[in-house]
């Protein structure tokens, strides 16, 4: 959008030998304003639409009357005047010519003819066109054609009220006089002999169009362009900038000052020459980008118009793509599962976590929706900057009973919006997800669908870290739901969780809800030895640098994408049975002895499976574990990962399994 | 010398003028033929009609659609009902032999296409390039009906129609969204202040007076008057489902009010009732619709959708209604074949019928037939000790589709007299203990059967 904001009007008289000239230059050109619309409402709501503006450049004060059309060069930009000009300038031709009426009649006869065909086709043409636009409605379609029909012969004239506004601005340039007037008010006129020469600057409020600030640069006296830079620059952006130069200014306009106005957009003023004359009218943005007119790049204007903070998105060159158009998968079953994305107000995070979720295979991003709990702004543009949906959440209650009362809705939403889905999606704002995350579901959703005692699917292995996790292909079922990215069935969530959701007043978390027997009911998820989503989320309800650097920071996160899960199916209830008694029976024992915090608890071999024993009295009896999980620098702060007694985990790539004595049937 | 420098400065002028009024000319044309859409087809005598700004509009919208993958779908009564009519010929005549231009071209305002808004992946770059064909598009959005059942969630505006103007002919897209239990929703055309009510005559629309439910329909792809489009597969059935396709919203918003001042009732019993109730009422509705038996939410089960948008958990049955002229026999075998045993038959077809089923955890299903009179409709109901007959009186009223518990429902439309005729005005406060026959105060004694008449 910066450009054409800043580019209204420029235009450079250059060879003022010429004699006498004046130009009157209407810049109405309907294509560029109308893109304007977007960001002047954003910025303001009263802001004004620079819509015409009007320049008389001229040299020296000379007779306006006639008008030289070859003598000055319009910016390319600017469309000149059409035909109402060349008639009042054929008609003084003519006038001069009937006052020699004796020769040639005939020829005099065939233009008059010819010229009131032309003018009847005129009045034909524009009477038409009035009508239909009569007809029409007030919508900028027709208006369009308006303009187009009348070939630019009036001043646009938007109709319809409300806060866009037409600021008229009028320039004059020349030898001995300035002269700037806004919507009819002189706000500069300078005609004073032998002061006042250089490059005069004149700041408009682009919403009232009230004069900010005046200056005026001598830039044909050395540093001056200099000051000219430092005000240019501290005029906040979004303000109306015109400059017009009277007697000389180019002597010394450096090179960073023609910088500087190229960076506004200016065309003619880096090129201004020795005693030319000059107008600027422009609006200044921060930076100058010339992304290409695409649907993306609209959104990224937007964004960028709006908020700092996110990289390269906004940079001019090579901006950070925001479309990512990951392979497809080939027979995606989860093509069509909706994807709920639970946010709060860390728009930075989101940001991250949307690229790495809308470049996973097989995303489908007209799935998405990202709830945000309350009404933040930023994780908005965030959403909107990549296209998606996003829906925003009054919060209730207050800390974890807040974020559980907005997973209930989310999830509730995520039902309704998507009412074929059988399956949804959950995903937190602070996690980064596996380039085959889908990929990982479509191998394994059917599970979900087969085997009633399952709960849940979770990309998230609460003990894979770097040194416990091992094997993309393998999974687990384990008796905790581990969240973090993770499959809901409809029909548990409609017919159990929803009708009993903890209600506002009561502080629980969700998912420590979710993990109560009374929920669970004895039921398992699937999980992957190696996490297909990273918790990289360092600010939260739960969370702080501590915390995370101890039980995040070194979690394993797959980033091999396509790979082939291993024997799924044996992750169903009985074969599962089948599998674990397969393990244990090649297992070997390891020495009970040794320390098992000690590094040499395992042989220094590798793609072995060792068993340990542990004591554990009771099903709910840890103590061991815990103490065991702490030496090994994994989840110890609550039992994770076990399924009837049995913990596996990896160690110096051999697989290690740990059985609770005597309360596990493995014992 | 100076003459002849006259002769070039008006052979010159002759010169510009002619270039002017060339120009002029060029833009004149250019004008009209935007005006006229294109007119140098005419040039193509042989096709009868094809020029019309109908069929223009149509081709111009069918190949914008396409070209983008959006399947869109004709649901035009008018168009529909003329292809209906002649659906053998339409068939057979393969594309290009058409010489005459039968339905597209055939005089009206809109041509009405339909597009299920989950299906459609590029929205705003398919606006953009409408515009740029030369469509003026209106479009009308609303916040997601979908969203307004759960308290306190604002998404982004969903669109509801787009209104796509060529020339003067205009192309009505009605945006269905999906809607739980299985069907598709169209939203109410509502048009804001700002928009030009003169854009189109949009009294003329055929969609959008009211929202819509429908079907889900299945397509078929046809060849018209040229142009490849795709109609609902059973487009007759589409065509009966118009007239009555209104829709009707659940009151979300004084639903939470009521559960503000009465509290929801979350004890395991009403969870376990609900549940029970939910499940019953679908299968009801299943075996309803199988047999082609239109019903209503009636009495309590319409007054838990009322007021609170769910079953209301003491109200231990579950409440239809149907009119007598639907009664078909076999309405009593089928429920028993679904396992719903007849517990009761009150009545008979000509006075006064009631049927009620046992369903499952003591769960009641009654279905009361509905007589309509001049002014009135009325129910029957029969004590069954003693055999006094009641009569419920209701105004007249026409039936509605709403959502209820994830179910496509019919409810009465003129709901509020209905339930004031069967509560009172004070149906907004929660009666516990009700009795059937003396609480309604639209009940009226009716006699009593003779004897002979009992079963």
């Amino acid at each position: 959008m910066r450009n054409q904001e800043t580019q209204l009007f420029d235009l450079i008289c250059h060879s003022p030998k010429k004699g006498t000239q004046k130009a009157i230059v209407a810049r109405d050109d309907y294509s560029s304003s109308a893109k304007l619309e977007g960001p002047v409402k954003m910025s303001s709501q009263i802001s004004p639409m620079l819509r015409f503006l009007k320049a008389w450049v001229g040299q020296d004060s000379g007779d306006p009357g006639i008008l030289s059309m070859d003598d000055w060069k319009p910016n390319p930009l600017i469309k000149p005047f059409g035909a109402r000009k060349q008639r009042s300038w054929y008609l003084t031709w003519k006038y001069k010519l009937t006052n020699q009426r004796a020769l040639r009649r005939f020829c005099q006869t065939g233009a008059v003819l010819f010229l009131l065909v032309t003018v009847i086709v005129n009045i034909k043409l524009i009477l038409d066109t009035r009508r239909a636009i009569n007809e029409a409605n007030d919508d900028q379609e027709p208006e369009q054609d308006y303009d187009e029909a009348l070939g630019r012969l009036e001043p646009p004239r938007r109709r319809g009220s409300g806060p866009r506004r037409v600021l008229d601005v009028e320039v004059y340039s020349s030898r001995s006089k300035v002269y700037v007037a806004v919507d009819g008010t002189t706000v500069l006129e300078d005609e004073a002999r032998e002061q006042g020469r250089g490059i005069h600057v004149i700041v408009l409020n682009q919403a009232t169009g009230h004069v900010m600030a005046k200056r005026v640069f001598d830039t044909y006296s050395p540093h001056e362009d200099e000051a000219m830079v430092l005000f240019l620059n501290m005029v906040a952006p979004g303000r109306v900038l015109i400059c017009t130069v009277k007697d000389e200014g180019s002597f010394h306009l450096k090179d960073t000052a023609k910088a500087l106005l190229r960076s506004l957009g200016s065309q003619a003023g880096p090129a201004l020459g020795w005693r030319d004359t000059w107008a600027f009218v422009g609006r200044k943005g921060e930076a100058e980008c010339h992304w290409a007119d695409t649907e993306l790049n609209r959104r990224r204007r937007r964004f960028c118009s709006k908020v700092e903070g996110y990289g390269s998105v906004c940079s001019c060159k090579d901006p950070t793509p925001i479309e990512f158009s990951p392979d497809p998968l080939p027979d995606n079953k989860v093509l069509n599962v909706p994807v709920a994305v639970i946010a709060g107000n860390r728009p930075n995070y989101l940001y991250r976590m949307l690229r790495s979720l809308l470049s996973a295979q097989g995303v489908s991003p007209q799935m998405i929706t990202v709830f945000i709990d309350g009404y933040y702004e930023e994780p908005m543009d965030v959403v909107a900057l990549f296209g998606l949906r996003g829906i925003q959440h009054t919060p209730i209650s207050i800390k974890n009973a807040r974020v559980s009362q907005h997973y209930k809705a989310s999830l509730t939403a995520t039902f309704n919006l998507f009412p074929e889905a059988k399956f949804a999606v959950v995903l937190e704002e602070d996690l980064d997800i596996a380039v085959d995350f889908f990929s990982f579901l479509s191998q394994s959703i059917h599970l979900l669908e087969e085997d009633d005692s399952l709960y849940c699917i979770s990309a998230w292995n609460d003990q894979g870290y770097e040194h416990t996790a091992e094997d993309p292909a393998l999974l687990y079922r384990v008796e905790t739901m581990p969240g973090l990215g993770w499959v809901l069935r409809k029909s548990l969530y409609k017919e159990e969780l929803e009708p009993k959701w903890p209600t506002p007043e009561k502080l629980w978390d969700w998912d420590m809800w979710m993990r109560m027997p009374e929920q669970r009911r004895g039921r398992e998820c699937i999980i992957p030895d190696v996490s297909r989503s990273y918790h990289f989320g360092i600010v939260g309800l739960n969370m702080n640098g501590y915390f995370h650097e101890a039980y995040f920071k070194k979690h394993k996160f797959n980033t091999v994408p396509g790979v082939q899960l291993r024997n799924v199916d044996s992750l169903k209830k009985e074969a599962y049975e089948v599998e674990v008694h397969r393990l244990l029976s090649e297992a070997e024992v390891l020495d009970h002895s040794k320390n098992p915090c000690e590094d040499t608890f395992l042989p220094d071999t590798e793609g072995h499976t060792y068993v340990a024993f542990i004591r554990m009295e009771k099903d709910d009896d840890f103590t061991t574990w815990t103490q065991l999980a702490k030496c090994l620098h994994i989840w110890d702060l609550d039992v994770r990962g076990n399924h009837r007694g049995l913990w596996r985990l990896f160690r110096k790539k051999n697989h290690f399994l740990v059985v609770g004595v005597p309360a596990s049937p493995y014992s | 010398m100076n003459r002849i420098n006259k002769n070039v400065i008006l052979a010159l002028l002759t010169l510009t003028s002619s270039a002017f009024l060339l120009f002029q000319l060029y833009y004149y044309k250019h004008y009209l033929s935007a005006k006229n859409g294109v007119g140098s087809s005419k040039s193509k005598g042989s096709q009868i009609g094809f020029d019309s700004t109908q069929w223009r509009a149509v081709k111009k919208f069918i190949m914008l659609t396409s070209s983008q993958n959006v399947p869109v779908y004709l649901i035009d009564p008018l168009i529909l009902e003329m292809i209906n009519k002649n659906f053998e010929q339409v068939k057979n005549t393969s594309r290009g032999s058409t010489s005459e231009c039968r339905f597209f071209c055939a005089p009206r305002d809109f041509t009405a296409f339909a597009l299920q808004y989950h299906l459609w992946k590029n929205e705003e770059g398919w606006f953009r390039i409408a515009e740029n064909m030369g469509f003026q598009c209106l479009k009308i959005e609303s916040k997601d009906p979908r969203l307004d059942g759960i308290d306190s969630l604002s998404g982004t505006e969903i669109p509801l129609h787009y209104i796509c103007r060529l020339a003067t002919h205009a192309i009505h897209l009605v945006i269905f969204h999906e809607r739980s239990g299985n069907y598709l929703w169209h939203g109410h055309l509502r048009l804001k202040r700002h928009i030009d009510r003169k854009f189109v005559p949009f009294r003329k629309l055929q969609f959008g007076r009211y929202p819509g439910a429908f079907d889900r329909p299945e397509l078929q792809q046809l060849t018209v008057d040229g142009l490849e489009v795709l109609i609902p597969k059973d487009s007759m059935h589409f065509l009966e489902e118009i007239p009555h396709s209104r829709f009707i919203e659940c009151r979300y918003k004084e639903a939470r009010a009521f559960f503000q001042q009465y509290l929801d009732d979350n004890t395991v019993e009403a969870m376990t009732f609900r549940k029970s109730a939910k499940e019953l009422l679908q299968l009801a509705a299943k075996t309803l619709k199988k047999l082609g038996v239109q019903f209503w939410l009636s009495s309590g089960t319409c007054l838990g959708w009322y007021r609170q948008c769910n079953i209301i958990p003491y109200s231990k049955d579950v409440d239809l209604g149907i009119f007598i002229q639907d009664y078909k026999p076999e309405i009593i075998s089928a429920f028993q074949g679904v396992g719903l045993p007849l517990k009761h038959k009150f009545g008979k077809v000509e006075d006064s019928l009631e049927l009620s089923f046992q369903g499952k955890d003591d769960v009641k299903l009654d279905i009361f037939f509905f007589y309509e009179e001049t002014d009135h409709m009325w129910n029957g109901g029969t004590q069954a000790k003693t055999g006094k007959k009641f009569k419920y009186v209701f105004p007249k009223f026409t039936l509605c589709w709403t959502e209820f518990v994830d179910m496509k429902v019919h409810v009465p439309c003129e709901t509020i007299e209905y339930i004031e005729a069967n509560y009172g005005k004070t149906w907004k406060i929660p009666v516990k203990t009700w009795d059937w026959k003396s609480s309604p105060p639209n009940v009226q004694p009716n006699g009593i059967w003779p004897i002979s008449e009992w079963d």
